[in-house]
């Protein structure tokens, strides 16, 4: 690939398309730039599910987002869910699609988690393959996202800022660069999260995600079960100065609350990128003003 | 492929499993102040949990009838005994009524698989593939000397269930939250259940020359072999009406796709 532009057009900010929700974007078509669908909820063959996202995808931006590549495996790609996810993506036309850098499954078996990988060249030139494949497959580059983990291994060798760069690099793929993930791993390792930021080549950078998590004390768990708290809200503050305009969107996978008040939390995103872009201009934006005018 | 990778990932994957420490432990890092169990524990527990909930959320009416104890008995076995192979937890619980049916004490109540397989056979109708649905004028058009051959498809969400037990009826008291019936196993049931027009997923109990009927096209019988099949419950005048107005029904309830002649 030529173009030196690496990332997609700015979306502006998106939300998670949840099954609570469908009803509610389908009959009151919220002022939402764009929607998130986890690429295994609709790889069924039909009914409510899919009629919903092909409602919805006719009227919103859809992206990808996936959590069983299993990209860090060391079992062959699972083609049959390769197939799966290509024929999703031919029915709704995301703008693009994403999975973690980890891995789920080994030996046929599958964890359900987003497991942590050693950071090592060696993992580095295994991972950077398999991205390859999947890439040559698909058609276009997909994005990784970096996971919150509770473990270190002995066997690693770098950072994992550096390892996330590397991978991307060597990979030619895009970053979904999660800012809770960050904030959590950075709390559960001891780093500085300012570091891992700018560490990251922002060339590869196409998506942010924000997420609020359950805090223990000693450690943190990437819950997506509450709203983004406040020393993550800071962080985004820094990811913008440092990335500018990214897509945006805010995960909520638990405990989740009417549309509207997750509409009131990205509008929370918006207005911080609004602060340092102030020509930006978005139908997130849009809704809050008519929010306010309807107020008045 | 990197040996060492795919070592280090059996280890965590055994640990997972069977919660042994000895092979993985040494592979993480000691940081901080959190513990090297409690990093490994978070994601033991985050495993069991997820798969945990997931029969939870699968089995509602079949937790709900075993009760906590019971509930939390069967999912620790089946965790233990099923290890996820599959890429999406939709399908984790495929292998539920066969554990049901052999595991005691679980095996001593047939009607726990068959309520568990009922529930299965829900889900399957919900997301089954989507297609056309005909209704009954398009077999009114259809020439009168072709209805004798004529054959039917059914949506693809259409299924029947048979059990030995009243699995179905005190699922349905559970649902309305009504103490069920005791357990009967006196004779066979046949329920059909499918997605309607309006994306529900919906079931009805079928009579037993219903349920021959259904078998029968879904089997590919034709129109005129079973009027013949009918005569076993009905005179022979009866029996083309009683698989006209069974039709009907099934037109109107959207099973039928497709009409071959």
């Amino acid at each position: 690939m030529v173009n030196d532009q690496l990332t997609l057009d700015f979306l502006g900010f998106g939300l998670g398309l949840r099954t609570a929700h469908f009803e509610h974007v389908l009959q009151h078509q919220p002022l939402v730039d764009w929607f998130e669908v986890l690429s295994e909820n609709f790889m069924v063959a039909g009914g409510k599910p899919k009629y919903y996202l092909h409602a919805i995808a006719e009227q919103y931006p859809l992206v990808m987002h996936g959590v069983s590549m299993s990209i860090g495996g060391t079992d062959p790609l699972n083609m049959d869910y390769l197939k799966a996810l290509k024929k999703l993506a031919n029915e709704v036309q995301p703008k693009w699609i994403s999975d973690h850098l980890c891995w789920t499954s080994v030996h046929g078996q599958n964890s359900h988690d987003l497991l942590p990988l050693p950071y090592t060249q060696d993992t580095i030139n295994h991972v950077a393959a398999r991205v390859g494949q999947v890439q040559d497959f698909l058609g276009r580059r997909i994005l990784l996202e970096n996971v919150s983990s509770y473990l270190s291994y002995h066997d690693s060798t770098m950072d994992e800022w550096d390892f996330l760069n590397a991978l991307a690099e060597q990979a030619d793929c895009l970053i979904l660069l999660d800012i809770n993930n960050i904030y959590v791993s950075a709390r559960n390792h001891g780093f500085d999260p300012l570091e891992y930021l700018s560490k990251i080549n922002p060339k590869r950078v196409q998506q942010f995600h924000l997420a609020g998590h359950s805090d223990y004390g000693d450690y943190v768990i990437d819950t997506h079960d509450q709203d983004v708290v406040e020393p993550v809200w800071q962080l985004y503050q820094q990811a913008l100065q440092r990335f500018g305009l990214v897509s945006t969107m805010i995960e909520r996978d638990g405990n989740i609350p009417e549309f509207p008040a997750l509409q009131q939390e990205l509008q929370q995103a918006a207005m911080l990128a609004a602060k340092q872009f102030p020509h930006l201009s978005t139908r997130t934006l849009d809704a809050m003003a008519l929010a306010q005018g309807q107020a008045v | 492929m990197s040996e060492s990778l795919r070592q280090l990932q059996h280890a965590f994957m055994d640990y997972l499993n069977t919660g042994e420490t000895a092979s993985f432990q040494p592979h993480v890092i000691a940081q901080g102040r959190i513990t090297v169990d409690t990093r490994l524990a978070i994601y033991r527990n985050a495993y069991r949990i997820r798969l945990t909930e997931t029969i939870e959320t699968d089995h509602e009416v079949l937790g709900l009838y075993l009760g906590d104890d019971l509930f939390d008995q069967m999912t620790r076995g089946y965790i233990q005994q099923h290890p996820s192979t599959v890429p999406s937890l939709r399908d984790f619980c495929d292998a539920l009524p066969t554990f049901l049916a052999q595991k005691m004490p679980f095996s001593e109540h047939p009607i726990l698989a068959d309520i568990a397989a009922f529930e299965r056979r829900l889900l399957n109708a919900f997301d089954a593939p989507d297609a056309q649905r005909l209704g009954f004028s398009d077999l009114q058009q259809l020439p009168v000397p072709d209805w004798p051959r004529c054959q039917l498809r059914f949506h693809p969400s259409v299924q029947i269930y048979s059990c030995q037990s009243n699995a179905v009826e005190a699922w349905q008291s559970i649902k309305a939250e009504q103490t069920p019936t005791a357990p009967d196993y006196s004779a066979t049931r046949h329920w059909l259940l499918w997605r309607g027009d309006t994306r529900l997923t919906e079931f009805i109990s079928l009579a037993p020359f219903q349920h021959e009927l259904l078998m029968g096209f879904i089997q590919g019988r034709n129109f005129a072999e079973q009027c013949e099949l009918m005569m076993q419950f009905f005179d022979v005048e009866q029996a083309p009406q009683q698989v006209l107005s069974a039709l009907q029904a099934w037109f109107e309830m959207g099973l039928i796709a497709k009409l071959q002649t």
